[in-house]
């Protein structure tokens, strides 16, 4: 019976199937232009000149230190955004006080910064001629053009991920199970990881692998305070940086395929959290009955 | 265990939400919080609960003062009108949850939570649930499952905020009903708050209602439903009509009807309303006298079950009037429409204006505008 | 009566424990440096720091990375819509795929874009060689800066749009149909009015986002002073040659239209909740 109808509301309210063919087409050719092409091409590019050029390439030892760089920072900064962020998302969604929208305000402020000027305000501050550059070098600490620069302006660029994805989650939550938990005798911490915890435990999942590639990927930032010191300071994309202008464009399409690989294995997550959630989140059939 | 409220007084923003509350409710009594939204019912159950605190005021349970009491220690079972069962936990792991959090020395052990919630989920009759999820259950067992959590930790007060209030007719009815039973086996001083007036009339001992952050009357459901104390009370409970007229040295001229209101000896000419309800009007052929009966003719006759409503047309101003009789009553002398009749009412219940002009926010079945002499 | 109150009392914990922690960290990563970018610029004196930011050559660079972005934004309100809407209402083979992929932008590494749009785009590159004979060029032109620009902002428009267009009621639209509205004018009056403010909202994060990208434009642009030069490469060009005072004078006019971009942003977003409320 639902069938036809659903058939019969399909038309009603819909264009006539050229338009919709057209449509179809313009979108599809927009996104081959902008998004499929350029994909194919990473790998096509990458391995061009064989299987052994690439391998040859991932496997330099630049290369190797690259990657173990790449994946310091994203392992530092990472787990400091994730506390940021829930302790941000939890004062932010079960309280209610003043200046609040100003606070979410500044947790966004990151996303509206050039990451080319967030490398520049660590090297204004700890830079050799920055404020606190002569305290530095007395105590012989590197920060800029240094690993810690790179892990801070890699920090920096990504603090708003976690606690925007928390934030409209708990939001949504609302207080009661908190509360209930209370009621029911349970201690502040017991509260937050029995209750609220596997509550956001797929938010939390989610932004952390946004964070994480985003850390992974950050060039502008991290450009500015590495100093490019091959083997020392130079991240994956400022490898692939130097490769492609030293006209390797093989081995720096290899390298850039490795970070493609990251972004595909990223949606491919987002896509199976979307997909879970939802599922868990619809009423089952027939269970309303008293 | 009684529980007693004293001066409680709660702002949000520059919302009264509690104006000075006092109340004493009795150990062991099931007692109805009704009122419209907004009334501050809700506000008031999550101050016992120790969920909100009072800006002023104190509430003491058996003798005790509570207020330095967190809501972990306070020994209360919520019921959240959105049950605010863990998603994320089986049925059995929800009802569990207040014994397995206990510090360990008071926890029982394993055996002893499972014959707990066993012998729970028995008492609220859904123990082939105790594996489910809470998204796999209906809106009615989920109410039920919140129930059996509160009860785990034996709670001294049980407090329910619109439990029935997500739930349709149906359910509402069955389980209001059930609600009723189980107090009656367990005995557990028990608050529930609620808007709808048939479930306070039908479940609680004892109904506070409240309007504007203040308590109008508390009394048996008896009580409060045949002597309003508040032209607000007569309003909230139950049909009305509504007759406009003036108070003057202890009489009151409504349209055509004089009656008596010895209470407003002193009244000189004081606008005044007279509240009936429609089961209390009796209609007559023929008139009485002049000034105790009004003259309508009938204008709609709709049967509802074993009630039938009238409604009629006051042949004075045209002000429309609802009487309500058994079908037998009917039966007896029935009525056509377009005939003239003459309304009498047996029972009536005289307010001052003054006393009911805070009250015009309320809503009512029907209202007259104006009329009077 | 009561004293102004700073927050709302609430039974549960951690109030202090996690505020303190979230304004303590925003402050020492975000705030604090960010004040030296202003801290710095305002060393120079109004006067120099006018100069230095009004100079000709940064000018254009301001003129090429507004201008670039505002026409980036642009062509993605406009695909962005067809794209959210052939998503949301139409079926075709691998629609989930191209679903999930419109967020690639999000996930790629900038640099790795700007290698391969300037590979694709340049004159014997896929798609540079079908329009080298037509005279186009894109790689290491201004309109390679907007290829760049258009891909990595690609998904803001779709992804603000899409939720609006799927929650919108059918029966709104088959209520304007029984009332003779045909399909132009159900879409005119009825669909577009509810996606607006979304599109706006869609439009401004990628307008926001486009200005400060670095990454992906640096390769394709070719960075001819006055021609294909943005601003952040301007700041960083001033950085080598040591000119710390005058890539925080230029990083400072960008940070304050940032911040009023993002102004605008959180209004709009406002008024998306209000309307949908």
């Amino acid at each position: 019976m639902s069938g036809p109808i659903h058939q019969h509301h399909r038309t009603a309210a819909s264009e006539p199937p050229l338009i919709q063919g057209l449509l179809v087409g313009v979108a599809l050719t927009f996104l081959t232009l902008f998004l499929f092409v350029p994909l194919v091409a990473v790998f096509y590019e990458a391995l061009r000149k064989g299987m052994g050029v690439y391998l040859a390439a991932i496997t330099d030892p630049y290369a190797l230190s690259a990657i173990r760089l790449t994946l310091l920072s994203a392992v530092c900064a990472v787990p400091l955004n994730m506390l940021f962020g829930v302790a941000a998302a939890w004062a932010i969604t079960k309280f209610e006080f003043r200046g609040k929208s100003l606070l979410i305000t500044l947790i966004d402020l990151p996303f509206a910064v050039s990451p080319v000027i967030a490398g520049l305000i660590y090297v204004l501050l700890f830079g050799a001629h920055g404020w606190l550059g002569p305290a530095l070098t007395q105590h012989d600490i590197k920060i800029i053009f240094a690993v810690p620069g790179i892990v801070l302006a890699t920090v920096f660029v990504t603090v708003p991920f976690i606690a925007r994805e928390l934030i409209p989650l708990m939001q949504a939550q609302g207080t009661e199970e908190e509360e209930a938990a209370l009621v029911l005798g349970a201690s502040g911490w017991t509260t937050f990881w029995r209750i609220t915890l596997p509550n956001i435990k797929w938010g939390l999942l989610y932004g952390v692998v946004l964070c994480t590639a985003r850390a992974m990927g950050e060039f502008g930032a991290v450009s500015v305070v590495s100093g490019h010191i091959r083997g020392l300071t130079n991240t994956l994309p400022l490898h692939i940086e130097i490769l492609y202008n030293e006209y390797q464009f093989a081995a720096a399409f290899a390298c850039a395929s490795l970070l493609t690989l990251l972004a595909l294995a990223i949606l491919g997550i987002k896509t199976f959290i979307e997909r879970y959630t939802f599922s868990q989140r619809r009423p089952p059939a027939g269970g309303d009955t008293p | 265990m009684s529980i007693d409220i004293r001066g409680l007084y709660k702002r949000f923003g520059n919302f009264t939400a509690l104006d000075h509350i006092d109340l004493k409710i009795p150990a062991g009594q099931l007692v109805a919080l009704l009122g419209p939204s907004g009334c501050g019912k809700t506000t008031l159950l999550r101050i016992i609960a120790g969920l909100e605190t009072a800006d002023q005021g104190s509430i003491w349970f058996d003798g005790q003062e509570t207020g330095s009491r967190h809501v972990r220690e306070r020994r209360v079972g919520f019921v959240f009108q959105h049950y605010a069962l863990f998603q994320h936990m089986t049925v059995f792991e929800n009802i569990a949850f207040g014994l397995r959090v206990r510090p360990r020395k008071q926890r029982p052990s394993e055996t002893q939570i499972r014959a707990k919630v066993h012998e729970l989920l028995a008492l609220i009759q859904l123990e082939w649930l105790a594996e489910r999820y809470p998204s796999q259950l209906s809106g009615g067992q989920r109410q039920r499952i919140a129930l059996a959590r509160a009860l785990a930790v034996e709670p001294q007060v049980l407090l329910l905020d619109e439990p029935f209030g997500a739930l349709d007719t149906k359910v509402r009815k069955e389980l209001r009903r059930w609600l009723r039973r189980l107090h009656d086996e367990i005995h557990v001083t028990s608050v529930f708050v609620t808007h709808d007036q048939e479930e306070a009339l039908e479940v609680s001992d004892q109904i506070v209602v409240m309007n504007h952050g203040r308590i109008e009357q508390i009394g048996t459901p008896e009580a409060v439903y045949d002597t309003p104390a508040t032209p607000f009370v007569y309003q909230f409970l139950g049909n009305i009509n509504l007759f406009h007229g003036r108070a003057h040295s202890g009489w009151v001229r409504l349209g055509g009807l004089r009656v008596q209101a010895p209470e407003y000896q002193d009244a000189q000419h004081a606008p005044a309303m007279a509240y009936v309800r429609p089961h209390d009007i009796d209609l007559l052929r023929e008139p009485e006298d002049s000034d105790s009966t009004l003259p309508a003719t009938v204008n709609r006759i709709a049967i509802l079950g074993s009630l039938v409503r009238l409604e009629l047309r006051q042949t004075s101003d045209g002000e429309i009037a609802e009487v309500e009789m058994t079908r037998e009553r009917f039966a007896a002398d029935p009525l056509q429409i377009g005939d003239l009749v003459f309304v009498k009412p047996r029972h009536l219940r005289v307010f001052l204006q003054e006393e009911a002009a805070t009250e015009a926010s309320v809503p009512m079945h029907w209202h007259g505008d104006g009329g009077g002499i | 009566m009561m004293p102004p109150q700073l927050r709302q009392p609430s039974v549960l914990p951690g109030f202090g424990l996690t505020l303190g922690f979230t304004v303590a960290y925003l402050c020492l990563i975000v705030l604090i440096p960010l004040a030296m970018a202003f801290l710095e610029a305002f060393q120079l004196g109004w006067r120099e720091f006018w100069s230095v930011v009004s100079a000709p050559r940064v000018m254009a660079s301001y003129r090429l990375t507004f201008g670039a972005a505002l026409l980036a934004a642009a062509i993605n309100t406009g695909f962005g819509l067809i794209v959210a809407w052939v998503l949301v209402r139409y079926h075709f083979p691998g629609k989930r795929l191209v679903d999930a992929l419109v967020d690639l932008p999000f996930a790629l590494p900038t640099a790795v874009a700007g290698i391969t749009l300037t590979t694709l785009y340049a004159g014997n590159g896929w798609l540079g060689q079908f329009l080298k004979p037509l005279g186009i060029k894109i790689a290491f032109t201004p309109t390679g800066i907007i290829v760049a620009l258009v891909f990595i902002s690609l998904p803001f428009v779709v992804r603000t749009v899409q939720p609006v267009l799927e929650d919108l009621e059918a029966e709104v639209e088959e209520a304007a149909a029984s009332l003779g509205a045909d399909r132009w004018q159900i879409f005119q009056r009825v669909i577009f009015p509810a996606i607006r403010p979304a599109l706006l909202t869609g439009f401004t994060l990628a307008f926001a986002r486009a200005i400060g990208e670095y990454g992906s434009v640096i390769f394709i642009a070719g960075n001819l002073p006055m021609v294909s030069e943005i601003t952040p490469l301007l700041i960083v060009s001033k950085l080598e040659q040591y000119d710390y005072k005058g890539a925080a004078a230029v990083s400072v006019v960008m940070l304050i239209l940032s911040f009023i971009l993002l102004l605008l942003i959180n209004l709009l977003q406002r008024w998306n909740r209000s309307r949908q409320a």
